[in-house]
């Protein structure tokens, strides 16, 4: 008769017990406040589509302090979440060799940074220009 | 009791009792083969070798050369006829592993590289960075998955060999997880546990290198031969005894005392040589340099460290950070990690530490013991390749050799006789059962970590570099008194499930009887040879190789609660006949004779 | 010899056979700055209770037998130092995630599993015989693998893993990195058999990313790029299936 009895601990509370963990949970929350911020834009689509009253009254609505200090917040978010992202990247792009040496995974996380930058920047002017 | 039936069953999973499995399931994969390991396969020691394998490779070598270093290494105490199957089946087993996945470093035009290493008049050691043992053990391991009639025993602990009709027919185990025993029977037994230098205080080894096998084998009868032969491995970290492999040296890495000097060139290995020069300077044999080591430290030359004692200089400061972190990465590691040095920027600290057991259990050219249908193979044997002194790299590929050959020998057999008596075997693993059970319940006052921590400072003390006869004979004493005080130790677990306290035990026990006979048969050796230096004797006398006297084997042989018996045993030798053993420039002058005597 | 001083070493203890569950038991410890922790450990073993039970063989980092909890981060106890936690309490416990068989030794047997399950050897993409040498292996093929063939299976990088611990039939980062070690060489033909291992519902996409694994590796392996690279192969092998006649890489 074996005198095994192995122990298994308990993963309750799991992710409050290492910062590490900690991060991730805020970074994979911090998606919500992505999706959050899909639905004001097709809100903003719907009501375009509804004709100019409606598209104004949007308009309206995003100008209220409300609105703005709940942009702020999604902003805040947004960023981390893409400063947490970024931070993930080198683990999930397939190993990139130049001339026999590994790429540094800094420089892959501030490759990601310049390529979202930019894109951001051109956007900004195309808009910009737009208006 | 479980009771499990094998074919051929091998204890140990390291290099060699891998490389036996597999041969074993290759050479006929109906045969149930139970491989029996007292921790991971992976776990085994063979992961901490660095430096690599040595085969021949390169056009300018020949089997003829390796066959020589082996021997002339050895100090001519090497069975002549097995060197020669050991150099011709090197690049064979060496290519098999290749093509398992073991990852060579290569050459730029994508072939297996090649680095020198001590005592090699070429070089052709096979390397993998410098984590070849690694390497090797986790391919061998990883391929030996492929064979499902490989049944693992992992974390099981063998505890005797059972014994029938003059035949080996199986092994008794604890199971480590519960503490529960298992008979296995097998019509053939191979031994594969590695070496026992843990009998020793600083030392390269893990703390599983306790010569279980070597102990079990010598119970059973089988002789421990040339035991006396210790190698000391000149580069090691002190305190930790951590190895800074030969590679170090064979890359280009410079020893160098208080003065910042060469010292080996004082010793027999001159001249000074800039580049790495086979057989010269840091490329001589382990033996030579250990012993320069203390001839340095008699002279008081040696660096004088506050925490580390006395040491020398391993300076490879020249080579630069990209060449060492490609090469080296492991010893990079290492020396930062363990010593907080940048190897690039500082030298390293280094002294001797014990590293291998040349001798073993004594088998002839095929692995096979005295004791018909059990094999030995590795470290924990004596083939008879590695004489009074291994050279680097002989032994990761004597693994593969010698493994690869006792697995299809022991599969042979195995095909060819019939099962045992399997009630006997059951009575005689039951009394076996009941002998290693009273030792955990032993109620005596002795602690086994106090007798261990005597024995390993005794050994060091009787049967280092030098050895003296009133020492050695200390030694002799203190290992007798140690194995009665081990008849009334008292653990603090009793316990069932892991207990390791137990199974530390065990292991002393046979360490004990290890340690026993290596001091009996190094005092017994009055010459020098090889690693075993002596510093006494009538004028000197054993201070001098004597080839009339002692050209032989020595072989201890266990007698109950006793010191061993010690006899000796002819060296076969077929084209080499003992010659001056020199290195350097009177090496190169040696060879050119012998050439020339040829012709 | 450096002074000695005392360190206070916690270690969670269970002795299965009279604890209902692990405890704690806090020892004073006299350590030189050349001590490693694993050698703490073993100090408490052979000078205050003999049933302390740990595993540990190679002392030097490669045969990943001690890994432990060391103040709640899974390391190697054998090259972690105690000067570097002195004067605090270094805290020691047995690797998350497994089951505890008794102090610091847990069960690995679900961890040797998964290694074999993935096929961890080569399947010859062209078998060769040794009369033919050795397979020619260029430095950009070499350097495609070599840096997944450090895994010593210490498995830091499981106890790191939240996934592991939540769905204890997660492959893992260890035994991933060893097959995608497998598929890049370039020796091997076997990456069909072993992606239906890999794109299985225990098999990368339990991968939260967390990213932990490939920290605390103590061989810089990054296992956890071998999980995320093996999504992408999986997923691609999954959508190829559709487009080609040949169907991917099955």
């Amino acid at each position: 008769m074996s005198k095994r009895r192995p122990y298994v601990r308990s993963k309750s509370g799991w992710w409050k017990k290492d910062p590490y963990y900690v991060e991730y949970m805020v970074h994979e929350s911090t998606a919500l406040f992505v999706a959050a911020y899909a639905i004001v834009l097709t809100i903003g689509t719907v009501c375009l589509a509804a004709g100019e009253a409606a598209w104004n009254g949007y308009l309206e609505a995003m100008k209220s302090p409300l609105s703005i200090i709940f942009h702020l917040i999604l902003l805040a978010a947004i960023v981390y979440h893409a400063f947490t992202w970024f931070k993930l990247f080198p683990l999930t792009t397939p190993p990139v060799v130049l001339g026999g040496k590994k790429l540094e995974p800094e420089l892959i996380v501030r490759g990601g940074w310049v390529v979202a930058v930019g894109v951001a920047v051109v956007s900004f002017v195309i808009v910009w220009g737009l208006a | 009791m479980e009771i499990y039936k094998a074919d051929v069953i091998i204890v140990g999973g390291g290099g060699a009792g891998l490389r036996a499995a597999i041969a074993v399931a290759e050479s006929e994969p109906s045969l149930k083969i139970a491989l029996v390991s007292k921790v991971y396969p992976m776990r085994s020691h063979t992961v901490s070798a660095e430096g690599g394998a040595a085969g021949v490779k390169r056009p300018d070598d020949s089997l003829e050369y390796h066959f020589h270093d082996t021997v002339g290494g050895g100090d001519w105490l090497c069975e002549q006829d097995v060197v020669e199957y050991f150099v011709e089946q090197a690049p064979i087993e060496l290519t098999r592993i290749e093509h398992w996945g073991c990852p060579w470093s290569r050459a730029a035009d994508g072939h297996v590289n090649v680095r020198p290493f001590g005592g090699m008049k070429i070089q052709r050691t096979w390397f993998a960075a410098d984590k070849s043992g690694f390497h090797i053990l986790h391919t061998l391991f990883q391929t030996s998955i492929k064979y499902p009639s490989i049944k693992r025993f992992d974390e099981y602990f063998c505890v005797d060999l059972l014994e029938e009709d003059g035949r080996c027919q199986g092994v008794v185990a604890i199971e480590m997880a519960t503490g529960e025993f298992t008979m296995i029977e097998g019509k053939t037994v191979i031994l594969a546990t590695g070496g026992a230098g843990r009998v020793f205080r600083e030392s390269t080894l893990g703390g599983i290198v306790t010569g279980d096998g070597m102990a079990l084998a010598f119970r059973h009868g089988v002789a421990l031969r040339d035991m006396e032969f210790m190698q000391y491995h000149p580069t090691c970290m002190p305190i930790t005894g951590l190895l800074f492999t030969e590679a170090c040296r064979g890359e280009g890495g410079y020893l160098v005392n208080k003065d910042g000097y060469r010292y080996l060139q004082d010793y027999g290995l001159g001249p000074l040589q800039d580049k790495p020069k086979n057989k010269y300077m840091e490329l001589g044999p382990r033996d030579r340099l250990s012993q320069a080591f203390w001839h340095e430290q008699q002279k008081g030359r040696t660096i004088e460290h506050p925490v580390f004692g006395s040491v020398v200089h391993l300076d490879m400061r020249h080579l630069g950070e990209a060449y060492l972190r490609e090469r080296l990465p492991l010893i990079y590691e290492m020396a930062e990690t363990f010593m907080g040095i940048d190897p690039a920027k500082d030298p390293i600290p280094v002294r001797p530490g014990i590293h291998y057991t040349m001798g073993g259990i004594k088998v002839d050219g095929k692995c096979e013991t005295s004791l018909p249908g059990l094999y030995a193979i590795g470290e924990c044997a004596s083939v008879g390749i590695h004489g009074a002194n291994r050279l680097g790299s002989n032994s990761l590929t004597e693994l593969l050799v010698f493994g690869k050959q006792a697995g299809d020998e022991a599969a042979a057999r195995a095909r060819s006789v019939a099962p045992g008596n399997s009630a006997s075997l059951q009575k005689q693993a039951e009394a076996a059962e009941e002998r290693v059970l009273a030792l955990k319940n032993k109620t005596g006052t002795e602690r086994i970590s106090a007798i261990r921590k005597e024995m390993v400072k005794s050994m060091e003390d009787g049967c280092g570099i030098y050895r003296l006869e009133e020492t050695m004979r200390q030694t002799c004493d203190k290992l007798a008194e140690l194995r009665e005080r081990f008849k009334n130790i008292s653990l603090d677990d009793k316990t069932s499930v892991w207990n390791t306290e137990w199974l530390n035990a065990i292991e002393l026990d046979y360490q004990l009887d290890v340690a026993q006979s290596m001091a009996h048969s190094a005092i017994e050796r009055r010459e020098s040879r090889g690693a075993h230096q002596r510093l006494d004797g009538p004028d000197g006398a054993y201070t001098q190789r004597d080839d009339v006297n002692f050209l032989k084997h020595s072989e201890a042989y266990y007698v109950p609660d006793s010191a061993p018996r010690i006899d000796y045993g002819d060296v076969k030798i077929t084209k080499s006949p003992p010659a001056a053993r020199v290195y350097g420039a009177a090496g190169e002058q040696a060879d050119a004779e012998r050439n020339a005597s040829h012709v | 010899m450096s002074e000695q001083k005392i360190i206070e070493i916690e270690i969670l203890r269970y002795l299965p056979e009279s604890d209902q569950e692990p405890r704690s038991e806090i020892y004073k410890v006299p350590f030189t700055d050349d001590m490693s922790v694993l050698q703490g450990v073993q100090y408490i073993k052979d000078n205050f209770d003999g049933s302390l039970t740990f595993r540990w063989s190679c002392r030097m980092a490669i045969c990943g037998s001690c890994g432990m909890m060391i103040n709640g981060i899974p390391k190697l106890a054998c090259e972690n130092f105690i000067r570097d936690y002195y004067p605090k309490r270094i805290t020691v416990e047995a690797l998350n995630n497994f089951p505890i068989e008794k102090d610091l030794v847990v069960d690995l047997s679900g961890f040797i599993e998964k290694l074999e399950a993935i096929q961890p050897y080569i399947i010859p993409k062209e078998p060769r015989t040794v009369e033919q040498g050795e397979y020619i292996q260029t430095p950009a093929q070499f350097s495609e693998y070599i840096q997944f063939t450090s895994c010593i299976n210490c498995t830091l990088c499981y106890a790191a893993c939240p996934q592991v611990g939540l769905d204890p039939d997660f492959i893992g980062p260890g035994a991933m990195a060893l097959l995608y070690r497998y598929n890049r060489d370039s020796r091997d033909g076997g990456e069909a058999q072993r992606m239906e291992v890999a794109a299985s519902t225990e098999g990368v996409f339990v991968c939260g990313a967390t990213g932990y694994c490939s920290e605390v590796c103590p061989k810089k392996v990054d296992p956890g790029n071998a999980v995320n690279v093996n999504k992408i192969n999986a997923a691609k092998d999954y959508f190829l299936r559709f487009l080609s006649p040949k169907g991917g890489a099955k």
